[in-house]
């Protein structure tokens, strides 16, 4: 049975999500160089009490990267995550990294990471 | 007590950071992430013209200047915590918004994509073919999908033409005798869906049933296009990124852009086969579009000085 990094609900993730199988490198937005644990907490482990229409509580439990770094330096200069002194981090995800799905625009995923997985290792502050 | 309903979500990253919304009289409002309250999420909600909300979406109107000409200057704070049932609940502000420095985006924040759903799969799986998907943005849409008769029209002309320059230019790199007689007709497609709900979208599938030739040779000219339009992610880059492909097809993509540009509009699209786990998305925005279309535009020759007779 695989373990995720966070509890999910039933049927979490989706049928349509892809189990990554080979090296793929997505780039996520954190606050420590380097980074640390926390850095890859989902929106749910952040704030319990988050609501929003149309937004499952499995997105919710997963973590926001992004396949293009362009788009996610974009990001890095916007208001809230400026504001933050957020850093753009490139992580290598391969084998045993566990699920991820496109959700939203051109290269946003959702990841849902596997506890196993040493993300810690496979990622640099760019 | 005012309340809007969330209509669509704008920009996600870790949560909503960017949605639209409506009121109960159909008004149009932004509402943009601010800060954490509580483990709850707060956002700063103005109202916004539905022209101006339109170039928001469509890169050419920052984030900053869309908020802070909300009509007669009202804002508004409102916390994600459901009190409001499906409507957030709006709480007047009576500071002027251009105080609240610390609420505003930085000068520049523009939108450069526009999520979509997977109707393009889901379409493709219903009817075994290749399916293409495309939505505009033109300012004729900004209050209600609708497009005008001639943008659609010379939009499907350019993007077909595109479609079989890129289909021309795979042919040619086959070895003969692979090489399809007529690579352009294999690259046809149809519009099977001409206004589909939600915002003005349009589905095309393949022209020819999935089981000939034809659809593999298109699946491939539109992964070409894909290629096309990654230079939308990187416009100073765009001549390096272009410069692999053969004149006629890049020529086919510059008009393409210069259409866009002149009718203001973004283009997001789909597309996807019945088989594949995920659809295949890209785009441009009407502003990249712009700047696309300038840098590609060859600087026009310049002209030669008329003789001029001199005096005896």
């Amino acid at each position: 049975m695989l373990i995720y990094r966070e509890p999910l609900p039933e049927d979490c993730p989706p049928e349509t999500a892809e189990e990554i199988a080979g090296l793929r490198i997505v780039y996520r937005l954190v606050r420590n160089n380097p980074p640390i644990a926390d850095d890859f907490r989902s929106q749910r482990a952040e704030n319990p009490g988050k609501e929003f229409e149309d937004i499952s509580e499995c997105r919710a439990r997963g973590v926001s990267v992004y396949s293009s770094r362009a788009v996610v330096n974009r990001w890095a200069r916007s208001l809230h995550f400026k504001r933050q002194g957020m850093l753009v981090c490139q992580v290598d995800l391969d084998r045993g990294a566990g699920q991820i799905q496109r959700t939203g625009g051109r290269a946003h995923y959702t990841w849902w990471p596997l506890a196993a997985y040493d993300i810690l290792a496979v990622c640099l502050v760019v | 007590m005012k309340t809007i309903r969330p209509t669509a979500i704008l920009d996600y990253y870790d949560g909503v950071q960017t949605f639209e919304g409506r009121d109960a009289i159909g008004g149009h409002y932004i509402g943009v992430f601010v800060d954490v309250v509580d483990k709850i999420d707060q956002y700063l909600v103005t109202g916004v013209a539905p022209e101006r909300l339109r170039q928001f979406r469509a890169g050419l109107l920052d984030l900053r200047t869309l908020l802070l000409e909300a009509p007669g200057g009202e804002w508004y704070l409102t916390l994600s915590d459901g009190s409001g049932g499906k409507d957030f609940i709006l709480h007047p502000q009576a500071e002027p918004l251009a105080a609240k420095e610390e609420f505003l985006p930085l000068p520049g924040f523009l939108m450069n994509d526009d999520p979509i759903d997977d109707q393009a799969l889901r379409a493709a799986r219903e009817r075994n073919n290749i399916v293409f998907e495309f939505r505009l943005q033109p300012p004729e849409a900004a209050a209600a999908p609708r497009v005008r008769a001639d943008t659609l029209a010379g939009l499907l002309q350019r993007l077909q033409t595109l479609l079989k320059c890129a289909g021309q230019s795979i042919a040619r790199e086959m070895p003969p005798r692979q090489r399809p007689a007529d690579a352009a007709a294999l690259c046809l497609m149809d519009v099977v869906v001409p206004a589909a709900p939600g915002s003005f979208r349009v589905l095309l599938e393949a022209a020819q049933p999935l089981d000939t030739f034809g659809p593999r040779l298109l699946l491939r000219s539109l992964e070409r296009i894909d290629a096309l339009f990654a230079a939308a992610d990187a416009p100073e880059q765009a001549a390096e990124l272009l410069k692999p492909y053969p004149p006629s097809l890049t020529a086919a993509y510059r008009k393409l852009l210069g259409f866009l540009a002149e009718h203001e509009t973004s283009l997001w699209y789909a597309w996807a086969e019945p088989t594949c786990r995920d659809a295949s998305y890209s785009g441009v925005s009407a502003a990249t579009a712009i700047r696309l279309s300038q840098i590609l535009t060859p600087a026009a020759p310049a002209k030669t000085p008329a003789a001029t007779k001199t005096p005896a």
